[in-house]
């Protein structure tokens, strides 16, 4: 496929495609599963910066997300302060944790890395499980308030105003991610995970670019575990669960790790089948084990998750 | 025609690349056969493709009569077809007595295990004196006595040697010549791979010169053609 | 104050024990296969559940219980290492493709079990009721018997990987799959075996733990974060190491819980893994780096 028209025109395309959803999809239901998949998606491209991109074992993603989801709440709901800001302000606490993760880790071998990052996002739970009188413990925090724009409540035009906030959130993000992966650092990036000892060798300083790269993974990360409190106006610790980690994770290599716009359209496919799913009748918890099982189907037929599949199968793809 | 050990035609490599390109030897019992000739011209990969660690992509390999073509290695190790591999790593945190015993695993090696241990500690006295001690922590020449150890406690009924006299001294290339040649009397027949020659030549009955895959010559007792031009074909053809 | 030091010791002899017990499945694994088993914890929830359905469901009694317990997880562990790892053996990306397909089995399970058994609470009878003066300090009989099971199950492995043809096969396949093939070890079975022996242990740790904590779906989570722990202190590389640090864990972690209370000592030992892994990327027990 010929890259201008893979990286920029099929984008732009299916940008105004989904700018125009809400003309077609009136409902609530079918807006709520689109701004739902928004959020999965910025949370799993941006994970992909650092597990796809950079190649950095980090298992503590999903706690990002839990820290914004978390930090906007108590924001908006206990400390009043506006739900805007509350978003915004989510994502440097996300960052912020980001950072004490990265930190230790920088240094640290493959194994330990998983097994760091893994075990914080653990405590991240138990501190908010533990900590109840802030976080409402295992019943979370509930009735936080909603995005007002002047007059304007969001709460109206079944959830247009929500839609657009987090298509909008989705886009920002990933300009972002675009333009760190194409940047020179996003392109050492590439290098210090393809052949660490090399890079190391030319001079990059390898820890300091997974603390980088770790850090900057979690900005919009929170920020949409911000927007995620506000829109749903509930925070549960179910954020922190294995539930999220593995719905996340799979969007990431079946969409292929290493590409942005991949985890992107995973996001959205997967979320639209697993809603689906959770529709049938004792399927709510038995989706999880499907995620899983297409999890590990991906990891053994294809690696490259389906986006590569997809590249495999047009044959004037030609290679960068 | 039966020999002890047959190849025939046998092409192999690794993913893509083809190391061996239809190559064919044979070995009888009693004989000690030698394969020299340039790095990384297949004689490792022969060996390896023997012992069932690589599959062959055509051709035959049949020993004792059985035809064992992509047989798998726990079957050709217990029909007594083994090899001491190239680099004598084996394993760094097990001490001399544990990897000696283990490597009588085999079924049909189980049987003999106490009688070829005494056997192995004759032929290497200096193993003996390392009983307890890691393998990583032995010298070069020990840990290739051990490898070679090991190889005998398999109790084979035809053995392979990759290289075992890389990067050793030549005083330690003589002991190691004098063991092999008790294990030739003894009548196991042997598969040498070398790059010393003149070791080569010292124990073996017919030498094979291996070239990108393929045998280009073959020089047994009866042609064997003067040391010198035994060099020269080594060397002489193929200066890098 | 003596007597609530030594009460703390033994609770931690306690803990240590049940952490050794869960560690050294996963060093096991670790030394032969060299992938980490994410789904470690969820084998030892499986041991409990099915531990639970044969003793109180079926009602064939506790030893049964554990025994059926033990050997359905080990029974797992050998399908998820056939078909969860097997098939990346030599990949250049093994490890981190094993932690997500683990973590994927670790949610087949739990979700599994939850479908399966229902998220509410159930408990396995103790093997040995009442308490049991130990050091002057009182704990129940069952966690007594735990910490004398327990070592002599490690000490068991320890003489298996030792002394035994079998055993031995383990650490050479971990230490050389070359060689180790050469003398007829078949690598496959090895690691099937491997994986079972530790799937195994998970097996019996949680058919042990279920009478003394509550069996859910998730009570595999937080032992899988403490054996972690564990493992990043003692170094993933020895059983000894691993055994020895689960203990040390135990101990510090029950006078963690007596000077700063429950809420804060997860946290604390979080940060003094990290600590040890700033001094020593490959463990306390490991080579420092």
């Amino acid at each position: 496929m010929n890259p201008a028209l893979r990286n920029i025109v099929l984008p732009l395309a299916c940008l105004a495609m989904l700018a125009l959803v809400p003309v077609f999809a009136i409902d609530g239901y079918t807006r709520h599963l689109f701004v739902i998949a928004f959020i999965y998606a910025i949370i799993a491209s941006n994970w992909n910066l650092s597990l796809g991109h950079c190649g950095v074992f980090n298992f503590g993603h999903l706690s990002f997300f839990g820290v914004g989801v978390y930090t906007t709440a108590i924001a908006a709901k206990t400390f009043d302060v506006n739900p805007w800001l509350a978003i915004l302000f989510a994502g440097v606490t996300a960052a912020i944790a980001a950072f004490l993760v990265a930190a230790p880790v920088a240094r640290l071998k493959g194994i330990y890395v998983v097994l760091v990052t893994f075990a914080f996002s653990q405590l991240a739970m138990q501190l908010v499980l533990s900590q109840s009188y802030i976080t409402g413990g295992a019943e979370g925090i509930v009735r936080i308030p909603y995005l007002r724009l002047g007059d304007y409540s969001f709460l109206k035009d079944y959830k247009l105003g929500y839609y657009y906030v987090g298509l909008g959130l989705l886009v920002i993000s990933t300009l972002f991610l675009l333009a760190v992966t194409n940047s020179p650092f996003g392109k050492s990036l590439k290098a210090v995970r393809d052949a660490e000892d090399y890079a190391a060798a030319r001079g990059i300083s390898v820890s300091r670019q997974r603390v980088l790269v770790i850090v900057l993974s979690a900005i919009f990360t929170g920020i949409a575990g911000g927007f995620y409190a506000i829109y749903l106006r509930v925070a549960s610790p179910e954020v922190f669960g294995f539930g999220t980690l593995s719905l996340a994770l799979s969007m990431v290599l079946i969409g292929g790790a290493g590409t942005t716009y991949g985890p992107i359209v995973a996001a959205l496919a997967l979320t639209f089948a697993t809603e689906s799913l959770a529709g049938l009748r004792g399927f709510e918890e038995a989706r999880f084990i499907v995620v899983a099982v297409a999890m590990i189907l991906v990891l053994r037929l294809a690696p490259g998750g389906l986006l590569g599949l997809l590249d495999k199968l047009i044959p004037e793809k030609r290679q960068e | 025609m039966d020999h002890l050990l047959n190849i025939v035609d046998v092409t192999a490599g690794y993913g893509s690349i083809t190391i061996l390109r239809g190559i064919s030897l044979h070995l009888d019992p009693g004989e000690c056969i030698g394969l020299f000739g340039p790095n990384g011209h297949g004689k490792s990969t022969l060996l390896h493709t023997i012992s069932g660690l690589i599959r062959s992509t055509s051709g035959t390999i049949s020993f004792d009569g059985t035809d064992i073509t992509g047989a798998k290695p726990p079957q050709i190790v217990n029909s007594g077809l083994i090899q001491s591999p190239q680099g004598n790593t084996l394993f760094g945190d097990m001490q001399v007595f544990e990897t000696l015993e283990l490597a009588a695993f085999s079924r049909r090696a189980r049987k003999d295990r106490e009688t070829n241990i005494q056997k192995v500690i004759e032929l290497f006295p200096r193993l003996g004196e390392r009983n307890t001690q890691k393998a990583k922590t032995l010298s070069g020449g020990e840990r290739q006595m051990l490898s070679i150890g090991c190889a005998l406690m398999c109790a084979p009924r035809l053995l392979m040697l990759d290289e075992p006299t890389l990067g050793l001294s030549p005083r330690l290339k003589e002991e190691l010549a004098v063991a092999v040649g008790k294990i030739a009397e003894s009548g196991i027949p042997l598969v040498i791979v070398e790059q010393d020659v003149e070791f080569l030549m010292s124990l073996a009955d017919r030498l094979y010169l291996v070239e990108h895959g393929e045998i280009v010559r073959e020089i047994d007792r009866a042609n064997a053609p003067g040391h010198d031009e035994v060099m020269r074909l080594y060397f002489g053809e193929h200066t890098h | 104050m003596t007597e609530t030091l030594i009460a703390t010791l033994v609770s931690g002899l306690v803990l240590g024990s049940l952490y050794a017990l869960m560690a050294s499945g996963l060093s096991v694994v670790w030394t032969t296969l060299g992938v980490f088993n994410f789904s470690h914890g969820a084998l030892m929830m499986v041991g409990a559940f099915i531990a639970w359905t044969v003793s109180e469901a079926a009602g064939l009694g506790l030893l049964a219980g554990i025994t059926a317990g033990t050997l359905a997880a080990a029974v797992i562990g050998v399908i998820i290492e056939r078909l969860l790892i097997r098939p990346f053996y030599g990949n250049r990306n093994m490890l981190l493709i094993t932690v997500m397909t683990t973590l994927a089995a670790m949610i087949i399970l739990e979700k599994g079990a939850q479908i399966i058994w229902g998220a509410r609470l159930k408990q396995l009878p103790r093997l040995i009721d009442g308490e049991v003066s130990v050091f002057g300090t009182t704990i129940s009989a069952h966690e007594a018997v735990l910490a004398v099971i327990a070592p002599l199950v490690l000490i068991a492995i320890w003489r298996f990987t030792v002394s035994t043809s079998t055993g031995r096969s383990l650490r050479a396949v971990g230490q050389n799959q070359n060689s180790a093939t050469l003398i007829g070890i078949d690598v496959p079975v090895a690691f099937a075996l491997a994986f079972g022996l530790s799937a195994a242990l998970a097996g019996l740790t949680g058919a042990l733990l279920g009478s003394i904590r509550f069996i859910t779906p998730v009570m595999g989570a937080d032992p899988l974060v403490k054996a972690m722990i564990v493992v990043i202190f003692g170094g993933l590389g020895s059983l000894g190491a691993t055994a020895g640090a689960a203990y040390v864990i135990g101990i510090i972690e029950a006078l963690l819980i007596l000077w700063l209370g429950l809420y804060w000592t997860p946290f604390v030992l979080f940060l003094l893994m990290i600590i040890v892994l700033i001094f020593r990327p490959n463990g306390i027990f490991g080579s420092a780096e």
